[in-house]
């Protein structure tokens, strides 16, 4: 075990005590994200610039102390919560937007940006962040750089790897690399692509380098209604084969829309099965084609009314409908679970209906609100943990939930990560032989293995016993080989 | 020189396990890349081409490494739907994916890297390794497909993608000014937002646009505005083959905000506006060489202290390359 009084010393002298987090209220404050389990936090570490992030990893690696890179905390899965003291680095002191570039369409920041300030930072210039999770007011770049974090405007412009362009990390022992370019030409293998969504196994990332995209000159913000949630569903895959890929398109269930309204009052249809919030942008001209397409392919899929956002105030509310959902849901019960698969958007309709069946067999609440276009489903269970019995259930729906997903050719998440929460369920989707080259690959990083250990790849997948197996069947190893 | 031709993955796992030393081939479009390497045989993956499934409502399309670029966009066409790349017909799929070969028309439909969603691939130990899934988006473990693609064959043989497709567009126009110069096709891309590409030569600017018909015709007139043009049925040409008559084109990544400085006296150049990926001819290997170190030291603006370290990063590749191929097979040790 290492001894963290010295490393609390060497921390204090490296950082200052404005640095350094040791009382048991900090150190409870960060023993968990924002998912349902809570880990034990040794030490917390406040650095202000990649120097010091560099310092506080030589540190760690001269006590050999396991290191959780940690923004917001307001991931979904465990993803930075820290398991046997391990030592938090914390990047919100962070905060520099370092330059922004507009003729290179680019900007640096450091990671501990809000993605929201990162945006309202760009607007006057023109330009925007694109990926903007639900979080967005508070959830960090590097959160989200290492989470790969989506959002309802990811359909047509795609999640955090499209826009991060390069990021500088330090890797366990202190080293400084970037992976990534601002130009666009890597010579080398993408290592900034295999980086984002690395969940902080990889390093602590200290800069990023973020695509800008420029403003739209038209947006249309649409609500639609259905009597039938099949009906809703079709209309998704409908608008994608007429050749429109919308801004966003997210679908609400009646029970989300109910708590929604109630809580947000932004004048959504509580009678519909499910609604569809449709945003199209781009050129006025491109922004009637698609208007017209999506109204076409909805009529023909029984929708009750279109509702067209007349000006910016209109649009706000419908948005803030969508965006208040996960406050809203607080309504139905104190204790929610939230998942995050993804199915093929063709099999929306069935999906769903497995869905409701699942919570009608474990006498749960769920409600639904979700990336519709990307097929990137939000069931969310709502329940009472003071009930005896009730977290189990909510946990062996969850269960069921992920199974129906990936046996319909879906994935384990579409944007939240793995993180502890999803481990187990890893090799659902990948072979003992993919996952133990994930493993391998990982280690090429952090050969110390000290890099938020635990968490993405299963307890049963490792490198070593891997790279052991390998090396048997082809023979002795070349000199200078890595293992 | 020996050919293997496999026709399944199983047999490129068998292959990759002989113990020969093997260089992987797809349609030979971008070996130049990879430069010369000595291997005792040539994997092709030519007979590796079957169209393993394709959904037009789920704008994904599952294909063999080995599948020629103009045999997938007729599938793909017939769905109305196009896999977003400007390489010739005679490419392979596998081959643009290891070369990482980016659309030129990449800031309306975006870049290659980002259309890999899956991955079969068989690393150079004989692993047979999946990566991504059959969706748009995910983020599932970590993505072994994102080193795959633009690693020249170095780490493994790509044998099956899934790639995501797009919509082929309504309209389409090609435009050619009769003006040139990097400050014209800076001004054409403010003006137009969301071109195909602009393309800056110095005596000419070649516009290409696309989207919904009244969107195209709006932007045509923005072009029509600012410079005198004409119509062409120019196809938005990869740049390497612009040059035909030159014996050598260097390709530069240059960040945009430094292109007039690093092209200043050049009479001969293609640089691609708001990218800043750059042609330019040259007659012999010495001003070629000139050129790419022009080129190189305009990658980046940024110099902050602490500065990355480049041997740290180098050491890094290194790691990658020797855990995915550690016999060596595919002759990548630097």
């Amino acid at each position: 075990m290492p001894d963290l009084d010295a490393v609390r010393r060497d921390l204090l002298a490296a950082l200052g005590p404005d640095g350094v987090g040791v009382d048991p209220l900090t150190r409870r404050l960060y023993a968990r994200d924002a998912s349902l389990v809570e880990g034990d936090a040794g030490l917390i570490a406040f650095p202000r610039d990649a120097a010091e992030v560099q310092r506080v990893l030589r540190i760690a690696a001269a006590h050999d102390v396991a290191v959780v890179p940690r923004g917001s905390g307001t991931g979904l899965t465990g993803a930075a919560t820290p398991l046997h003291d391990a030592l938090v680095v914390v990047t919100s002191k962070m905060t520099r937007i370092i330059e922004v570039r507009t003729e290179d369409r680019l900007a640096w920041v450091e990671p501990g940006v809000f993605n929201l300030d990162l945006t309202e930072h760009l607007r006057p210039l023109g330009f925007h962040y694109a990926p903007d999770p639900s979080s967005q007011q508070v959830s960090t770049i590097g959160g989200n750089v290492n989470t790969n974090a989506g959002g309802p405007h990811c359909l047509a412009s795609g999640v955090t790897s499209a826009h991060v362009l390069a990021l500088d990390l330090v890797l366990h022992d202190g080293a400084l690399v970037r992976l990534g370019v601002e130009g666009p030409l890597d010579p080398g293998y993408d290592l900034r692509g295999f980086a984002v969504g690395s969940e902080g196994m990889l390093g602590v990332v200290t800069a990023v380098c973020v695509r800008l995209t420029p403003n739209p000159p038209a947006v249309r913000t649409m609500l639609l209604d259905f009597a039938d949630v099949d009906d809703c569903a079709r209309t998704v895959s409908a608008i994608v084969a007429a050749g429109v890929i919308p801004a966003a398109m997210e679908m609400m269930d009646r029970g989300i829309v109910r708590a929604v309204e109630a809580f947000a009052h932004a004048g959504y249809p509580t009678e519909a099965a499910a609604v569809l919030l449709i945003e199209v942008d781009g050129a006025e001209p491109a922004v009637d084609a698609q208007t017209a397409a999506v109204e076409h392919a909805a009529a023909v899929n029984g929708v009750g009314t279109v509702r067209i956002a007349a000006d910016e105030a209109a649009r706000a509310l419908l948005w803030k409908g969508r965006k208040s959902a996960f406050g809203a849901i607080a309504r139905i019960a104190p204790h929610y679970h939230l998942h995050d698969c993804v199915v093929p958007r063709t099999k929306l309709a069935p999906i769903l209906a497995g869905v409701y069946a699942i919570a009608r067999r474990h006498d749960l609440v769920v409600t639904n609100v979700f990336h519709a276009g990307d097929g990137n489903l939000h069931p969310l269970f709502s329940f009472d943990r003071s009930v005896p019995g009730t977290l189990e259930r909510a946990l062996a729906a969850s269960d069921e939930l992920v199974e129906l997903c990936v046996e319909a050719g879906g994935a384990l998440t579409g944007e939240h990560g793995i993180g502890l929460e999803k481990r187990a369920f890893m090799p659902l989707m990948f072979s003992q032989e993919s996952l133990a080259v994930q493993a391998c690959l990982r280690d090429a990083f952090d050969p110390s293995g000290r890099m938020n250990p635990e968490k993405v790849l299963p307890a049963g997948a490792r490198c070593g016993e891997f790279a052991a197996a390998a090396m048997g069947r082809a023979g002795a190893l070349p000199e200078g080989t890595w293992i | 020189m020996d050919l293997i031709h496999p026709a399944e993955a199983g047999e490129v796992v068998d292959a990759v396990r002989s113990g020969r030393r093997l260089l992987p081939v797809g349609g030979r479009r971008h070996m130049a890349r990879r430069g010369a390497v000595e291997v005792d045989a040539e994997l092709w993956t030519s007979a590796l081409d079957r169209l393993v499934a394709y959904d037009p409502a789920e704008m994904l399309c599952v294909v063999q490494a080995g599948m020629r670029l103009g045999e997938l966009r007729a599938a793909l066409a017939d769905g109305g739907q196009e896999w977003p790349t400007d390489e010739p017909d005679d490419a392979t799929v596998g081959g643009v994916i290891a070369a990482g070969v980016d659309p030129v028309r990449r800031l309306r439909v975006g870049t290659l890297r980002d259309s890999v969603v899956e991955m079969e691939v068989v690393l150079g130990d004989g692993r047979l390794v999946t990566s991504g899934a059959r969706v748009v988006k995910n983020v599932s473990g970590f993505d072994v497909h994102r080193l795959l693609t633009g690693s020249l064959g170095t780490l493994g043989v790509i044998t099956q993608v899934a790639l995501k497709v797009r919509p082929l567009p309504a309209a389409r126009r090609t435009l050619v000014t009769r003006e040139g110069g990097l400050a014209l096709g800076r001004r054409l891309l403010d003006a137009l937002r969301q071109p195909a590409a602009v393309l800056a030569e110095p005596d000419r600017i070649v516009v290409h646009l696309e989207g919904w018909p009244a969107e195209v015709a709006e932007q045509e007139a923005s072009v029509r505005a600012l410079a005198a043009c004409e119509a062409t049925e120019e196809p938005p040409v990869p740049g390497v083959d612009t040059f035909p008559g030159s014996p050598i084109v260097v390709e530069a990544g240059i960040v945009p905000s430094r292109l007039e400085g690093t092209l200043a006296g050049l009479d001969a150049y293609r640089a691609l506006s708001g990218v800043g990926l750059t042609w330019i001819p040259c007659r012999d290997a010495a001003s070629a060489a000139e050129i790419a170190a022009r080129g190189e030291a305009a990658v980046t603006c940024r110099a902050e202290t602490p500065e990355p370290s480049h041997r740290e990063r180098t050491a890094l590749e290194e790691r990658i390359r020797v855990t995915c191929d550690p016999g060596d097979t595919f002759a990548g040790r630097t």
